[in-house]
């Protein structure tokens, strides 16, 4: 991504009234990115990608589309295309009436237009439901007239608000992958708005997580996964555990600090400058977290089994500690096999150091 | 936000805006200006003059006509919804989903029907030597007079009200909970107890707006009142079309619609405030 | 219970059928007796007979009140449609401060009463030199009129995926576009249903046209005059014809109006 951005939001503010929307967006988005933005509703990532769209004007900030200031300006002078949760496929036209919509608007002539909506039909294989009625498709299929809907005119970036919502977990799949595959293939920006973080985790280059119209963090999946900002984006991801600490002394391993529920050490490379007495919030992921039975020899935080929940192949453990705190331990069930386990026994819960990442915002 | 308005927005919104302040709200401003012209000449000509006011309000003609319209729109109100409430309570708890749309489209109709050639029917119907009279002969029963009186007046407005007030009362009883007709019936309130413990309450906005309606249109209506109630004594309608074809006196016909606009209108206030005056005590 | 409930649902079905009775007799009656040799129609029926229909046709008068009305109830249809239209995007699209007020100055009309819309009109018309012409009768029942199309429109509105316009914009189409190839074809039913509506409504509407047609009368003035003047069974005759046409104007409406929800499952 060495040419200009496509995409600059510059101290973005929106407000609704005296309700703040999106507070100080300030991003870029490279020439041929997957950006998700993620957060629950009412975050602010909605309202972001329409102002992107021209659906709605920054209260203050510039936003920058290919290097031009589109403040004011509307949606329908930009090429910023949009398929919509509903999808809002016009229902008193057919399928190929719907994809050539936009080029009717935009003045080309009929032949044209029935052979570059044909083209796209092609592309997302829905050539033979042309003269269909919208009604008379299903799911998947509006999906992709939707989509064809939306780059008839071949644009250089394509927005996509939560447009998986309403199909089922099989069906969302599968169009994960056809998008994915179809961003790769035009090599053109998809902004991905959606509040599911396998979505947007498993398309995007970069993640924006917002919350109350804020943005907590951007950054690749990975980087976000391992190492979150603050707070919100740890519990948002759902799988780290989370300790409050201070900083007790300096010792050849690193810092040794004392949180909730005893003693721990973090690694220098975490800590670069820090004193005694620092308050600072760490965090070990789920499947960093080791188990063992009451009788070993192991040193950890004794805790007791709460339940547990099958995520894919491997389980999630909950257990509660003396104190009252939920820890939560992910593994394979073949390392549980040797373990007994069962709701009420108490086990003991540990980490090496080097799993430990401290959260640099808190 | 405080955008100047497109041409766009203007262009849909103003045409309509336009016009009903044209031809529908200055008319009525102008109306109440009127009652204080005075004519002579048998022309009406501008002025600040009290004397039509004077004029109509001290005399006892129309205070009788006044009492006398209240007192028909009131019963013909009260009529309607009584007669009304059982049908729609069957409508709107009885009767299946497609019987009740063929009901309310049937209930429709009557809309779109000349009320005065339904009226000119029920003279024809109501008359001493007409068709009911002359079936209640082969009983032995009668004649009864039923034409120009009130029971004949009451005929004729409870017709043009009733379609309307049924189709309102069983839009809101399709609005009250089933829920709680199931958990009144389980506490072991009996079938009655239910309707007026239960359903009357809480469809109790839509009971009174159907109310209000049937006042509104029978205290304008002057055909019932004049062609089957025979005019005598007279209704404020009657009293504001005998002034105003009979002559240039229409500053008088003025003051009358402006006692009535002003009766219905505190009518309609006080029904509203009672539709949604806090229920319990 | 269970018997108990059979005889109470027993009597409301009697009395829904009661209730239908009393509101159908007067419609039914006007039918019979328009083709009735009987003046004064009574037990028992006098003979079949289109001598009634015979004197409307023959009455120069009758025509030229069919003229005036189908001349105002097209006009009217075409100006309500138009202005209501408006006020339902307007109310649909838009929030602006005095919303309320231009919206029960929209939809006020019909609760006034006709005698004082009349002479409301009536005043107010002669003032302006355009009582007695058959554009105060169209300027009237535009006002009448107009509430009933944005109440019509305004429902096929509110059935629209809020996206939808939206939608249209983003992809090139501006305002004026979208209200085209968007607005438009999606409420066209509810645009023919008001127009049918409106017109039927014009129909059969008498007393503000009475007060300021003058010598112009519509239809539903000349059955008034008929009413005034001694009992004659040409008023059903005419009224009969009438309540055909109207009932052709709302069943085609309804028909409009149910097509596009037949058409979505």
């Amino acid at each position: 991504m060495t040419s200009s951005p496509i995409v600059k939001f510059d101290n973005v503010v929106k407000k609704f009234g005296d309700f703040t929307a999106v507070e100080k967006a300030d991003f870029e988005i490279g020439r041929g990115e997957f950006l998700a933005i993620m957060g629950s509703s009412g975050c602010g990532k909605t309202t972001t990608l329409r102002m992107l769209a021209g659906l709605e004007d920054p209260t203050s900030g510039n936003i920058y589309l290919d290097g031009e200031r589109v403040n004011g300006r509307a949606t329908w002078d930009r090429d910023t295309p949009m398929v919509w949760q509903s999808l809002a496929l016009f229902p008193f036209l057919t399928v190929q009436e719907n994809v050539e919509f936009s080029l009717k608007m935009r003045g080309v002539a009929k032949a044209e237009r029935a052979e570059r909506a044909r083209k796209w039909l092609d592309k997302m294989q829905i050539t033979e439901f042309a003269n269909r009625n919208i009604a008379q498709l299903s799911g998947g299929q509006r999906q992709r007239v939707a989509l064809a809907r939306a780059l008839v005119t071949e644009p250089k970036i394509l927005l996509l608000d939560e447009p998986l919502s309403a199909l089922d977990a099989h069906l969302k799949v599968r169009m994960q992958a056809v998008l994915s595959n179809l961003q790769k293939d035009l090599g053109i920006t998809f902004v991905y708005v959606t509040h599911s973080m396998s979505e947007a985790f498993s398309m995007a280059d970069r993640v924006v997580i917002m919350s109350r119209g804020r943005i907590e963090q951007i950054g690749t999946p990975v980087e976000i996964y391992r190492e979150p900002r603050n707070r919100f984006v740890a519990e948002f991801l759902g799988s780290a555990n989370i300790f409050e600490a201070t900083v007790e002394e300096e010792i050849a391993e690193g810092w040794k600090v004392i949180h909730e529920e005893g003693r721990a050490i973090i690694p220098a490379s975490e800590l670069p400058d820090a004193k005694t007495g620092d308050k600072i919030t760490f965090i070990v992921s789920a499947e960093n977290m080791q188990l063992s039975a009451p009788d070993s020899e192991q040193d950890g935080i004794e805790a007791t089994v709460a339940g547990d929940e099958f995520v894919g192949g491997t389980a999630m453990i909950f257990l509660e500690t003396a104190s009252g705190k939920e820890l939560k331990v992910q593994k394979s069930h073949e390392e549980l096999s040797t373990l007994k386990r069962k709701a009420g026994s108490k086990l003991i819960v540990s980490w090496s150091a080097e799993h430990c990442h401290v959260l640099p915002d808190e | 936000m405080t955008k100047r308005p497109s041409l766009f927005s203007l262009v849909l919104a103003l045409p309509l805006l336009v016009w009903q302040l044209a031809f529908f709200l200055f008319p009525l401003i102008f109306l109440v200006a009127i009652s204080f012209w005075t004519v002579k000449m048998f022309q009406m000509q501008p002025d600040l003059n009290f004397g039509n006011w004077q004029r109509i309000l001290t005399r006892g003609i129309f205070w009788d006509a006044y009492l006398h319209t209240m007192i028909l729109a009131a019963s013909a109100s009260a009529l309607t919804s009584a007669i009304a409430f059982p049908a729609s309570y069957a409508i709107s708890f009885k009767l299946s989903e497609t019987a009740k749309r063929w009901l309310i489209f049937v209930l429709i109709i009557p809309f779109f029907t000349s009320y005065l050639v339904r009226v000119y029917s029920w003279q024809v119907f109501l008359t001493d030597a007409g068709i009911i009279n002359t079936a209640l002969g082969y009983i032995g029963l009668g004649p009864f007079a039923m034409l120009n009186n009130n029971f004949g007046t009451l005929v004729g407005m409870i017709t043009l009200c009733l379609p309307l007030v049924i189709l309102l009362q069983t839009f809101s009883l399709n609005f009250v909970n089933r829920d709680l007709i199931e958990a009144a019936h389980n506490l072991r309130c009996g079938r009655l107890r239910t309707v007026f413990a239960v359903i009357v309450p809480s469809a109790r906005v839509g009971l009174v707006i159907a109310a209000l309606f049937a006042f509104i249109l029978s205290f304008g209506d002057f055909v019932s009142p004049l062609y089957l109630g025979g005019g005598n004594p007279p209704t404020l309608s009657i009293m504001i079309t005998d002034i105003t074809k009979s002559g240039q006196q229409w500053p008088r016909a003025a003051v009358v619609a402006i006692m009535m606009i002003a009766t219905l209108m505190t009518v309609a206030l006080g029904a509203i405030t009672y539709a949604y005056k806090e229920r319990g005590k | 219970m269970g018997n108990e409930n059979r005889i109470i649902n027993g009597w409301l079905m009697v009395h829904i059928a009661l209730c239908l009775i009393f509101i159908f007799a007067p419609i039914a009656g006007s039918f019979v007796f328009s083709l009735n040799s009987d003046r004064f129609p009574s037990l028992p029926l006098g003979e079949f007979s289109f001598k009634w229909y015979r004197l409307i046709y023959e009455d120069p008068l009758v025509w030229a009140g069919l003229f005036n009305t189908v001349v105002v109830g097209l006009t009217v249809a075409v100006i309500a449609t138009v202005l209501g239209f408006g006020g339902a995007y307007t109310d649909f699209r838009y929030n602006f401060f005095g919303k309320s007020i231009y919206l029960a100055l929209a939809l006020l009309p019909p609760t006034i009463p006709v005698v004082i819309m009349g002479l409301a009109m009536l005043a107010f018309l002669s003032r302006i030199h355009l009582s007695g012409s058959t554009i105060s009768v169209i300027i009237a029942h535009g006002v009448m009129c107009s509430p009933f199309a944005m109440a019509i429109i305004r429902l096929r509105l509110s059935q629209m995926d809020p996206d939808l316009e939206a939608a249209a914009w983003n992809l090139g189409g501006n305002e004026w576009a979208t209200l085209r190839h968007v607005i438009i074809p999606f409420t066209k039913p509810a645009i023919f249903a008001a127009l049918f509506i409106t017109m039927a409504v014009s129909f059969d509407e008498f007393a503000v046209a009475w007060f300021v047609s003058g010598l112009n009368e519509t239809l539903p003035v000349k059955i008034l005059g008929f009413l005034q003047g001694q009992v004659s069974p040409r008023i059903n005759a005419i009224g009969s014809l009438s309540f055909l046409l109207s009932i052709t104007l709302i069943v085609l409406a309804q028909l409009l109006l149910r097509n596009p929800e037949a058409e979505k499952k």
